[in-house]
């Protein structure tokens, strides 16, 4: 397995520009948008372990997230950064992956207490994931077990300034490097894992597509997917009750 | 004019009926009564009917694979004479099969599912023996003594490589940190790599 700085990661830096052909402008808006990122960050609201009794504290007044324009979303799509707050058992993590691969682009993820980073206390559970950035790509890890919200909120900062800087890049890596991380998904939850998200077609839409991208982890994805079906929408009441009624 | 009888006193008055078991009362309010595999049921009737034990709190299952036994024991309690028993008994780890006590108390439903996923005894009669929480498991019985959690963890997780710069300066200078060889754990990565 490579290294993800192997490839040449094409990594727009605003801070630093070269100022090509003469245009004193061409860098701007990169900078902005970079700018406004950092500054507009919402939360998926979504708890796993313990490290989530940590959030509210940080959320509400006494730490008071919001000052620093980060506040929770409840929906993946509308969401940017996805909190682990804890251990994450293999079950779900299966439904961490799926939340995570819902979001849009670009997310982060950011791992709280010492269990996302090596299993923690639950390091010999057969139960529990350890290693968060084997499945997923992560962009910061706070470790503690819980850390205290001021923890928290640095470790949001710091986030913050990665994003500013362009350097919170970890979401590319996971179009980039999409065979690895499936490879270990399917090394846990078994061969016929799928998830409802093309990954790899999100790749191509975002330039991403790299020569990691595809490999056999996917081929074998290939192999056991089922097409997806619609899902029976209907309007009104059951058939049942129309009779009855 | 007879005193009505103490909680514990009516308790021995009744397990004085049931056959072959043997009670401890290990203090003032807990009794533990040793009850063969076959007398369990009726003893479990006797108790809810005569003394009031309507409500079974939980049933454990111990391991003893030197025995090579699985010991169930049911924790009873009584609202009336506000006495915990818990009723002992030893069934074959093999075939680890027993009757399930559903038609007497129903919560017995859950707990015996339970136990059969995380120890692989089965109820005979129980309702339901499907998988309850540990529905996307398919390895043994994790519960059981012979189930190895730590190998089963080092072989189907990586571990974090933690190298940070403070250690390999010390390490430079001929310090650093000394972790014993059973401690050791790696990244398979890094395996691969080097």
């Amino acid at each position: 397995m490579s290294k993800p700085d192997q490839f040449p990661i094409k990594i727009e830096q605003p801070g630093r520009a070269v100022n090509k052909g003469g245009n004193v402008f061409s860098r701007v808006f990169d900078e902005l948008t970079a700018f406004c990122r950092s500054r507009s960050l919402f939360i998926l609201h979504y708890c796993t372990g313990c490290g989530a009794i940590e959030l509210p504290p940080a959320m509400t007044s006494r730490f008071d997230m919001e000052r620093l324009g980060i506040s929770p979303m409840v929906s993946p799509r509308q969401a940017d950064i996805l909190l682990i707050t804890g251990y994450v058992s293999v079950k779900t993590l299966k439904r961490v992956m799926l939340t995570y691969e819902q979001m849009g682009s670009p997310k982060y993820v950011i791992g709280i207490c010492s269990c996302t980073v090596n299993g923690g206390m639950y390091w010999q559970s057969y139960a529990t994931a350890k290693k968060l950035n084997d499945y997923m790509p992560v962009d910061l890890y706070i470790a503690g077990c819980m850390p205290r919200p001021e923890a928290v909120i640095t470790g949001l900062r710091r986030l913050m300034d990665k994003i500013a800087a362009g350097n919170a890049n970890g979401w590319q890596d996971y179009y980039r490097r999409y065979d690895y991380y499936l490879g270990n998904q399917q090394r846990l939850f078994g061969e016929t894992w799928q998830t409802p998200t093309n990954v790899v077609g999100e790749a191509r839409h975002y330039g991403l597509l790299g020569p990691e991208t595809q490999g056999k982890h996917t081929e074998l994805l290939k192999r056991h997917q089922e097409p997806l079906e619609a899902l029976d929408m209907r309007l009104g009441l059951s058939n049942k009750l129309e009779v009855e009624s | 004019m007879n005193a009505a009888p103490l909680p514990v006193e009516r308790l021995s008055i009744i397990l004085g009926e049931a056959k072959e078991v043997k009670v401890r009362q290990r203090s003032e309010r807990r009794t533990r009564v040793d009850v063969g595999a076959d007398a369990l049921p009726a003893l479990l009737e006797l108790l809810k009917g005569r003394a009031g034990f309507v409500h079974l709190s939980a049933i454990s299952c111990v391991d003893w694979p030197n025995e090579g036994e699985f010991e169930l024991v049911y924790h009873l309690w009584s609202y009336e004479l506000h006495l915990l028993v818990s009723v002992h008994t030893r069934i074959a780890r093999e075939p680890g099969v027993y009757v399930s006590v559903y038609d007497i108390y129903h919560p017995a439903g859950f707990f015996e599912r339970d136990i059969h996923e995380m120890y692989g005894v089965f109820f005979e009669g129980a309702p339901d023996m499907e998988k309850f929480i540990l529905t996307e498991w398919d390895g043994p019985p994790p519960m059981r003594k012979e189930f190895d959690s730590e190998a089963w963890v080092n072989d189907h997780f990586d571990w974090q490589d933690y190298r940070p710069d403070w250690l390999i300066e010390l390490e430079q200078q001929g310090g650093g940190v000394v972790v014993r060889p059973d401690e050791q754990r790696f990244s398979r990565r890094s395996e691969d790599e080097g």
